[in-house]
């Protein structure tokens, strides 16, 4: 859940006020509190003064604070005060678009996955609502942005926490409503038609859970003629790795295998929430991989939407025989400007770069670059990726027209899996995140809350808004 | 080692002949040899379907004319043929020649600077380490010893081929060196093949580890602790800029030098992952522990070799990580060179304790315009990237942009990674300045956070090349076996941009 946010003039019912505090501009009234602790406005730092009559938070912006900036004091703020049932952002110093980057770092930080605690602890309180003090010329106009953001990340965050027994693909369906109310049209392919559009991929992977893959189609005609933008998201709502099993240890972790789709979803939202003139699409896969009489094998070769066969070689590297599918599938039926797909596809990745950036691929360098650049402005940030001949040439198989992955230690798996990827895209502009280490965070910290982070979202939102928002472009 | 000749175009009159064939079917001496085979060669090309693709060949036995054997080798379209692809054309003819003792390649149609890359890729081709075949048949070693490159003005080509012949010279060099099995390459032997470069023009001076003591290389010492094979620190300097220095006489101000580039190589000479000891299984890859340091010493060769306008340092830090009663825990805590101290929680991440103080070290003695560190520092690199592209890191951009163009003309891949203050915190320890490991996600790029530690401001490149010293299959120009990753890449980088600039004061 993440916390509520009002905007006005003053918050009587707040119990706690937080000031942004450029570096060396400590307010009058706090210079002694903020001697005593050192605090001078520095980012990353606080001061938490409680004998007056509120309690009041400093939070310092650094000297020159970008969005970033705002966004992270923000942040340290909520962190701070989690516990404290409303707060107030004194904002009032600040300009519209700093005001709403303060509140969306709060309100992100705020996060707090529901809980399925029996009897939750009645003394334990949380952040539910934030009022942020601001008379700033434009703060509505800032804030409708912003907070169609946020909604688009707190659905996404929701998703990825929701256990698989009750997020199946059906599950994930249910909880669409929103983006329907929103005005997004949705629609679902079921058995008859994913084998009719010979999706053979998707309906492989699966083959082994009772809980049939969906495969979902989410519009948006905006308001400018063009063709639209896709996003396509990987939606494994469980991941077992099928007859190739994981290992026991963190298994739980797979619940979160669906977060690719769950970006898309909420990259929906927020575009509908802040009428976002671009046309664009969402192409969700939607399957549980599952062990089953009926699972798909090692060695079985499949026929994709695209018409090409694949070998399959390990049933745990299911991802990308989704995204296949969807993605071949877009481009037939939607015919899109770009495509943009989200999964939590390899292990790989996390090797490469860990959970402080997600993995990016192309095979449009423009669109590449369009992408980074606004995962650097929301804070979702991106790093690029090689593929190369050999990424390719690894996955040449003797039966079919290719292998989906290979076998064996120490293999770029992320490389691989972009390249795969890549022979179904017909030339169509492609960017592939690969958000494997970023879906969720271990532990929180000044920040990031713990959990779901919603990673992608804002992101694809940003891109949107900045790259094909143009009435003109074609 | 092959021969390699140059001499004016003609039809030779015995022996194998190369054609280089383009994808009209053009080539130099392609009309006359068929003239005088009676139009053997046109009839091959029909039956086997050749259409001069790059990396495509044709074998022709005995096509008369007193020739054993004519190979083509497609080299696409002429005009759009790059040094790479000359050198790429040399490599794919080579095996198809080991029968002949002597070979010629017509290469009158291409110009003499490229007629002489087609030379070096025959060369770089023919490397075999057999140093230690005693039964081999003298029937199944390769027996091409000379190769022919004829071309419209040979004096020309000659003049071109000098400096690729020593570039050559020291991709051999560096071959040799990783090959070598560690129970013949320890620290100490490694160092006396760096000496052994003075024959070169090189100045090499070698720490012993009482200077190492002395000096305070804790780290790198920490390592070697374990081993009955010494440490060793080389430092090789070329003065190809300023010239050699003469001793200043008492008194006199030295005068003022160029700030040298500085390569810095990880040489452990084997690594057995010490007390936490690395698994059996493909454990006799970690000979080529030391790939790092054999490409510094294969490039100084080179630098040298052709005379490189430019003052350049190669450092190699020479250690063997064994583990036994004296090696180091995990849990010891080390003082490097530079003062910081280390918790060593994983004996097995040793490269980076190794150039910590051989970085620091270097910086400090030398003040260079640049560090280069190439290192086999982790498997995280090959899951990252794979075989094809080394990754480096850096922390300066017009150094980053120059690397990774030199490494699209070599096609010694690179592929930048990140660096950032997130990755950083990963290597807070609880009682030193910083631990040595950190959790498995992005452990190439902390890695590259702890040495970037004790580079201080200096401009700085670190190559992981632990998926790129060794190959498992051949490619054009590199058999299976050491690559030798790094040489030319690196010698391309000076040559672009760092020589015949002027010293500054």
């Amino acid at each position: 859940m993440t916390p509520r946010v009002r905007i006005g003039a003053s918050a009587p019912k707040a119990a706690a006020r937080v000031m942004p505090v450029r570096e060396g501009r400590v307010p009058f009234g706090f210079t002694e509190a903020a001697a005593a602790s050192g605090f001078t406005g520095a980012s990353g730092s606080a001061c938490d003064v409680l004998g007056g009559a509120t309690r009041v938070l400093l939070v310092g912006l650094g000297a020159v604070p970008d969005e970033e900036g705002f966004r992270s004091a923000g942040a340290l703020a909520a962190a701070r005060l989690c516990k404290v049932p409303r707060i107030a952002l004194d904002a009032t110093a600040l300009l519209a678009e700093e005001a709403a980057a303060f509140a969306l770092g709060a309100a992100l930080r705020g996060w707090q996955p529901d809980g399925y605690a029996s009897r939750p602890d009645p003394e334990a309180g949380r952040l539910a609502t934030i009022d942020l003090l601001s008379t700033a010329p434009g703060i509505e106009a800032a804030w409708h942005v912003t907070s169609a953001a946020l909604a688009g990340a707190s659905l996404a965050r929701d998703l990825v926490t929701e256990p698989s027994a009750t997020l199946t693909p059906d599950g994930f369906i249910a909880r669409l409503v929103p983006l329907a109310r929103a005005g997004v049209q949705i629609s679902v392919l079921r058995r008859k038609e994913l084998e009719r559009e010979g999706l053979g991929c998707l309906l492989a992977v699966g083959r082994g859970s009772v809980h049939r893959p969906r495969l979902v189609v989410l519009r948006l005609p905006g308001a400018i003629e063009a063709p639209p933008v896709a996003f396509i998201g990987k939606g494994i709502t469980f991941d077992t790795g099928g007859i190739c099993i994981k290992p026991a240890d963190k298994m739980w972790e797979m619940r979160a295998d669906m977060a690719g789709a769950a970006a898309c979803a909420g990259a929906m939202l927020s575009l509908a929430l802040r009428g976002s003139p671009s046309p664009a699409v969402a192409v969700l896969a939607l399957a549980e991989n599952a062990i089953g009489a009926d699972s798909y094998r090692p060695g079985d070769v499949l026929r994709s939407h695209s018409g090409k066969t694949v070998e399959v070689v390990d049933t745990d590297a299911e991802g990308r025989l989704v995204l296949a599918d969807a993605m071949s599938y877009a481009i037939q039926k939607l015919r899109p400007a770009a495509l943009i797909d989200l999964a939590t596809l390899t292990g790989s990745i996390i090797t490469a770069l860990g959970h402080e950036m997600a993995g990016m691929f192309t095979n449009d360098p423009a669109l590449a670059a369009h992408t980074a650049a606004a995962g650097r402005q929301v804070g979702e940030p991106v790093w690029r990726m090689p593929i190369s001949e050999a990424h390719r040439s690894d996955l040449d198989s003797d039966i079919a027209d290719l292998r989906h992955c290979t076998s064996g230690k120490f293999q770029p798996d992320a490389c691989h899996a972009a390249a795969f990827l890549r022979e179904f895209t017909h030339d169509c502009p492609w960017v592939h995140l690969d958000i494997a280490g970023m879906d969720s965070r271990e532990t929180a910290d000044d920040r990031h809350a713990a959990g779901a982070t919603g990673f992608g979202v804002r992101l694809l939102d940003r891109l949107v808004a900045q790259h094909f928002e143009d009435p003109h472009r074609a | 080692m092959l021969e390699i000749s140059f001499a004016k175009q003609a039809l030779p009159k015995t022996g194998a002949l190369v054609l280089l064939v383009d994808d009209q079917l053009a080539a130099d001496q392609l009309e006359a040899t068929d003239e005088a085979t009676g139009g053997a060669i046109t009839r091959a090309f029909a039956a086997a379907e050749f259409k001069g693709k790059p990396g495509s060949t044709c074998v022709i036995l005995a096509p008369g004319a007193g020739l054993s054997r004519v190979v083509a080798v497609g080299i696409g379209k002429t005009e759009a043929l790059t040094a790479k692809l000359a050198e790429e054309a040399g490599g794919h003819a080579l095996p198809l020649l080991s029968r002949d003792t002597h070979a010629s390649l017509a290469a009158g149609g291409l110009s003499e600077e490229l007629a002489a890359h087609v030379g070096l890729g025959a060369l770089l081709r023919s490397y075999r380490f057999d140093r230690y075949r005693t039964t081999e048949k003298a029937e199944d070693k390769p027996k091409l010893a000379s190769l022919a490159v004829l071309v419209a003005h040979p004096s020309a080509a000659k003049e071109a081929w000098t400096p690729l012949k020593a570039i050559g010279d020291g991709v051999v060099l560096t071959r040799d060196l990783v090959s070598e099995p560690a129970n013949i390459l320890s620290p100490a032997v490694m160092a006396e093949r760096c000496q052994a470069l003075e024959a070169l023009g090189l100045k090499v001076e070698v720490l012993g580890p009482k200077e190492l003591t002395k000096l305070g290389f804790g780290a790198l010492l920490g390592v070697s602790q374990g081993s009955a094979n010494e440490p060793r620190v080389v430092a090789m300097h070329w003065y190809g800029a300023s010239g050699e220095p003469t001793k200043a006489k008492k008194g006199a101000k030295a005068t003022a030098r160029p700030a040298p580039l500085a390569f810095i190589g990880k040489g452990v000479t084997f690594d057995t992952g010490g007390i936490s000891i690395k698994p059996a299984a493909g454990m006799e890859d970690m000979k080529w522990d030391m790939g790092g340091a054999g490409t510094v010493v294969g490039l100084m060769a080179a630098l040298a070799g052709r005379q490189a306008k430019v003052d350049v340092v190669g450092v190699v830090g020479l250690v063997e990580n064994m583990p036994s009663g004296t090696a180091q825990r995990p849990g010891d805590v080390v003082t490097s060179y530079s003062g910081q101290t280390i918790e060593v929680l994983n004996t097995d991440a040793e490269g980076r304790l190794v150039l910590a103080d051989v970085l620091a070290w270097t910086a400090k003695e030398y003040q260079p315009r640049f560090m280069i560190d190439l290192a086999t520092l982790t498997g995280a690199m090959i899951v990252s990237l794979g075989h094809e592209y080394a990754g480096f890191f850096s922390n300066d951009d017009t150094l980053a942009q120059q690397l990774f163009a030199a490494g699209e003309t070599t096609g010694e891949l690179l592929w930048r990674m990140p660096l950032a203050d997130s990755y950083d915190k990963q290597l807070k320890s609880e009682i030193a300045d910083m631990k040595n490991i950190t959790g498995r996600p992005g452990s190439a790029i902390t890695a590259a956070q702890f040495i970037k530690r004790f580079v201080g401001e200096t401009p700085w490149a670190h190559l992981d090349v632990a998926g790129v010293v060794w190959s498992s299959k051949d490619a054009a120009t590199i058999p299976k076996g050491a690559t030798a990753y790094g040489v030319r890449l690196l010698d391309r980088l000076v040559a672009e941009h760092f020589e015949g600039v002027s010293p500054t004061p």
